[in-house]
């Protein structure tokens, strides 16, 4: 009884302990995730304006693509679903390394097209070079983000 | 049954935008649930402008539509639905006669639905989606906290709307099994197959209905241009 009870006891402790050096990993991937659909809302904001204030675009953009550029290392193997913390990220995203570099690969050349089009000031420009980049988000989040992106 | 020989045929209890606003909330519901599902959020919104119209149509309906979809006529109070309640479990009570429209119960479950879809939809308006890249028309005017927010309200009145139906479904069944009453098809086709008190409801010309479903369409047209 008492064995059980302190294998109980450091199984709870180990898995404590596991999960203590995850929830960082996936709490900081979660506030840069937000910070980046802050950015993208902000410069959506502008868009729907009939003069976009274009020092918000630029930093908008710059931030998204600093963001991008260092999304893969947000990913570490085994910070997935099911090790103990809540988190949508799919083990797709490991079973298929290739495929998750393309899509984040693709994420930072469409950021950086947009830093360009932002830095050009031009309306229509920007428009679409955002409307590239939320497709980008969109196309990993359906393959590598469980559940719908609303929730 | 306490009525006596009922009149022969049929009476007309529901009038065709009464039935019109339910069928088109239901399949509204439907588009909307399925686009949420799917992620095709531009049909999505526009299901939900759709349901925003149908609710503040069958809103105002209840005020100056036919007899039994005006609020006036089937929103009773506590002491009147006890009653019924009383009634309806078999207790023997004093015989008010049956309405001929919405009995109070299922008035107080047409108020909760409408509010929590006239909820539901004002919370849309505002929400935004988890890359940022999708939101209501409204959505601007919060932050991006805000609006996570909203969508997550937004979510968890999907689940109390989800809950209501099924109490609407769950009472359609009751009555079918244990009262031997059909609500359906008179949803459909406007008719009941017989009159429980001899009562037959008023109604009103159709053109108020299209009126008023123009006005409603402009509101919600000039409430999105805003955006």
């Amino acid at each position: 009884m008492l064995l059980l009870g302190a294998v109980l006891a450091l199984g709870t402790v180990g898995i404590a302990w596991a999960t203590a050096g995850l929830a960082p990993i996936v709490h900081a991937r979660q506030s840069h995730f937000k910070a980046l659909g802050r950015a993208a809302k902000s410069l959506r904001d502008q868009i729907g304006r009939s003069e976009p204030d274009w020092s918000i675009v630029a930093s908008d953009a710059r931030e998204i693509e600093r963001l991008a550029a260092a999304l893969p290392s947000w990913f570490p193997e085994g910070s997935g679903r099911g090790h103990g913390v809540k988190t949508r990220a799919r083990a797709a995203i490991w079973a298929k390394p290739q495929e998750f570099g393309q899509a984040a690969r693709r994420l930072l050349n469409r950021a950086q097209d947009l830093t360009r089009a932002a830095a050009t000031r031009d309306p229509r420009a920007l428009a679409l070079r955002t409307r590239a980049l939320g497709q980008a988000c969109g196309s990993c989040h359906r393959r590598f983000r469980a559940r719908s992106s609303w929730w | 049954m306490t009525a006596e020989a009922p009149t022969n045929g049929r009476v007309r209890v529901w009038d065709f935008p009464t039935r019109l606003s339910h069928w088109t909330l239901v399949s509204l519901f439907g588009v909307c649930w399925w686009t949420a599902k799917s992620d095709h959020m531009r049909w999505h919104r526009i299901a939900g402008y759709g349901v925003l119209g149908v609710v503040l149509f069958r809103l105002a309906w209840g005020f100056c539509g036919g007899q039994t979809a005006r609020f006036g006529d089937f929103v009773r109070g506590p002491a009147a639905t006890c009653r019924y309640v009383r009634k309806l479990l078999g207790h023997r009570g004093e015989d008010a006669p049956a309405p001929i429209g919405h009995n109070p119960l299922g008035a107080l479950s047409i108020l909760v639905m409408l509010a929590l879809l006239l909820t539901q939809t004002t919370l849309g308006l505002f929400a935004v989606n988890v890359d940022g890249f999708a939101s209501g028309p409204f959505a601007r005017w919060v932050s991006f906290g805000t609006g996570r927010r909203f969508a997550h309200l937004h979510a968890a009145t999907f689940q109390l709307l989800l809950a209501m139906i099924g109490v609407h479904l769950a009472a359609i069944g009751f009555y079918r099994l244990a009262r031997n009453e059909s609500l359906v098809p008179p949803m459909i086709h406007g008719f009941k197959s017989r009159a429980p008190s001899g009562v037959v409801p008023y109604f009103v010309p159709w053109w108020r209905a299209l009126f008023l479903a123009t006005g409603i369409f402009l509101f919600v047209a000039l409430l999105l241009s805003m955006r």
